[in-house]
């Protein structure tokens, strides 16, 4: 365990853009809040200098909707960004200490491949999305407190919604542990392929399932390959780790369509019904993605291990 | 007491290409070994064999535990350099510091920090702002700060300047040894480190070709100096190198009669750098 909290800090050492870019962003949001003109939503209102009304073609908006739409796209755009950055740290984690030989200095201390590469699964699967999350959090209560402020000549001090706010933190914990589960094939693939490589990890990243898709189409005419990719990367995911919503929007329009429509708390409150953790965890693609998973890492575990070469 | 290393049939291969070729050797604790070989040879790929960090065949046992397979408990107890200049550049001084104390059971924090004192760098420098050779110092004075049995160094000098290189070996000798520790070091440049060691390998094309101690080798090998007239009576004892010099010729004998030899002419102990010549030139008399 000493070990692992070593390695998690070392990775923070070296991998300064997990914190540095959520901040940034978390910064860059806030002056916005402050000092621009800020657009929430499609139409619902505009806040900026001298404007402080809702647009005259709409009546007077939920300032409940509002809040909880702004919380939930600040996360969206959290989360966007944090997929991308894991998924370069990871294919990006094996290969950087092979490519500056600095592999021959870490080899050389008392630290086992296996805690070497747990540590920075680790990292990409579950310390990455918590210090997103940490960061989007604390954005998000600044910002629903200076739109508080700023738009409050009619929204109130209503804008600070504390059960959505609550929601959030459920959803985004929700989301952190069912995803890394879901994605760790994913991460696995992307690991052995920063272990193996020897140049031009992005590449070996999705040449060979592009490949494979390819090959199997062209030979057998049929798309299996293809189905399990977008079933594991789009469509899987959120129709496993979440109930399918009435208007089969799905997680994404809760908070916004039923809380417009509704214009009401249980509307909103609708959020808890959505997750689906039985049905996640029931599910046999559930499973069968954390075996494959465990089934790269061991590989992972195994080239970085035994490889001859650097 | 076992042998610190004993290899036996240590054989790797890239393909077809046989880098170390039955590899039979034992190193004892308390000696400094050099692996002596040209470019090429196998010392490297010897080496990682040793510190698990490639695998291999053979049998092979390293402070009595088989490298590779458990290479995070051999690091308890040896610690190596396997090239110069390996410290990634984003690390700074004193997170390397932290770093090996936090993880490594054997490491003297306060050794390293008065090693680095002696130096001028800096402890908030990233590794990517300092020298080639200050790298190294930073990455010696971590490894001389660990209490290990063995310390293997592959090349440890490569890319540095003179003083550099020399202070390098200075530090090892006169900081580090002690009749508790073992040294392997590997180089192609016999002369820098024939003064400080107490035995040599020379390795060629992976099969190792001498296995010696320095006294031994007093023992077993002279050279003679004869002018022409006393070269085929030289020859008749069974010369395995010779060398014209200065219009004479050295000849090199392994296991000869000495008194036999200074008849002849003036005879000599050959250096580590002399017999590396003799026994790599290839071709026998």
């Amino acid at each position: 365990m000493n070990n692992m909290i070593w390695l998690i800090r070392r990775e923070f050492w070296e991998n300064r853009a997990i914190w540095l870019l959520p901040a940034i962003i978390a910064g860059l949001l806030v002056v916005a809040g402050i000092f621009g003109g800020v657009h929430i939503g499609p139409n619902e209102m505009h806040v900026g200098p001298g404007d402080m009304q809702p647009n005259s073609d709409h009546s007077m908006p939920d300032s409940r909707v509002i809040g909880g739409v702004a919380l939930f796209a600040f996360s969206i755009v959290f989360l966007g960004i944090m997929s991308i950055y894991s998924a370069w740290y990871l294919l990006d984690c094996l290969y950087a200490d092979r490519k500056d030989r600095s592999i021959l200095f870490w080899k050389s201390l008392p630290l086992t491949d296996t805690e070497t590469v747990l540590s920075k699964l680790a990292v990409g699967l579950l310390i990455i999305p918590l210090v997103y999350f940490v960061i989007a959090d604390l954005t998000t209560l600044a910002m629903a407190f200076i739109i508080s402020i700023r738009a409050s000549s009619w929204v109130g001090n209503s804008l600070w919604q504390p059960d959505i706010w609550l929601q959030l933190q459920v959803y985004w914990l929700y989301l952190i542990v069912t995803l890394a589960l879901w994605l760790l094939p994913v991460a696995g693939w992307l690991m052995l392929v920063s272990a193996v490589a020897t140049r031009a990890v992005i590449l070996w990243s999705f040449l060979p399932p592009l490949a494979l898709y390819l090959g199997e189409r062209w030979v057998f005419g049929t798309h299996a390959v293809g189905a399990i990719l977008t079933d594991r990367l789009l469509t899987g995911y959120p129709t496993t780790a979440f109930h399918a919503s009435g208007d089969g929007g799905g997680i994404f329009s809760a908070i916004v369509h039923d809380g417009r429509a509704d214009a009401g708390a249980e509307a909103a409150r609708s959020v808890w019904t959505y997750i689906n953790p039985a049905g996640f965890f029931a599910s046999p693609a559930t499973w069968i993605g954390i075996g494959v998973g465990v089934g790269l890492i061991v590989a992972t575990i195994q080239v970085r291990s035994r490889r001859s070469e650097i | 007491m076992p042998a610190l290393i004993e290899a036996r049939d240590l054989t790797k291969k890239f393909g077809s290409h046989v880098a170390v070729d039955h590899a039979n050797f034992t190193i004892e604790s308390g000696r400094i070994v050099g692996l002596i070989g040209p470019n090429g040879a196998g010392k490297t790929t010897a080496l990682r064999a040793l510190l698990g960090l490639t695998t291999y065949g053979g049998h092979l046992r390293v402070l009595g535990r088989e490298p590779l397979r458990e290479r995070a408990d051999l690091m308890r107890d040896a610690c190596f350099i396997a090239d110069v200049a390996v410290l990634p550049g984003w690390l700074r001084v004193d997170q390397a510091i932290d770093f090996v104390a936090g993880i490594h059971p054997r490491f003297r924090r306060a050794r390293a920090v008065e090693l680095l004192a002696k130096t001028q760098i800096r402890n908030g420098s990233r590794m990517r702002e300092l020298s080639k050779g200050m790298k190294t110092q930073v990455h010696l004075a971590l490894t001389m700060a660990i209490d290990a049995k063995l310390f293997v160094l592959d090349e440890p000098t490569i890319g540095l300047d003179l003083l550099a290189r020399r202070s390098f070996y200075d530090a090892l000798v006169e900081d580090y040894m002690d009749e508790t520790r073992t040294i392997v070091v590997t180089t192609h440049q016999v002369e820098e480190v024939e003064n400080l060691l107490t035995d040599v390998m020379f390795i060629d094309k992976g099969r190792i070709v001498l296995d010696s101690s320095l006294e031994d080798i007093a023992k077993r090998y002279a050279a003679v100096v004869v002018n022409a007239a006393d070269l085929e009576a030289a020859r008749a004892l069974g010369a395995f190198f010779e060398r014209r010099t200065l219009g004479k010729t050295v000849l090199y004998f392994e296991n000869v009669d000495l008194a036999k030899l200074s008849t002849l002419g003036e005879v000599l102990t050959p250096t580590v750098s002399d017999l590396f010549v003799a026994k790599l030139s290839g071709s026998a008399v």
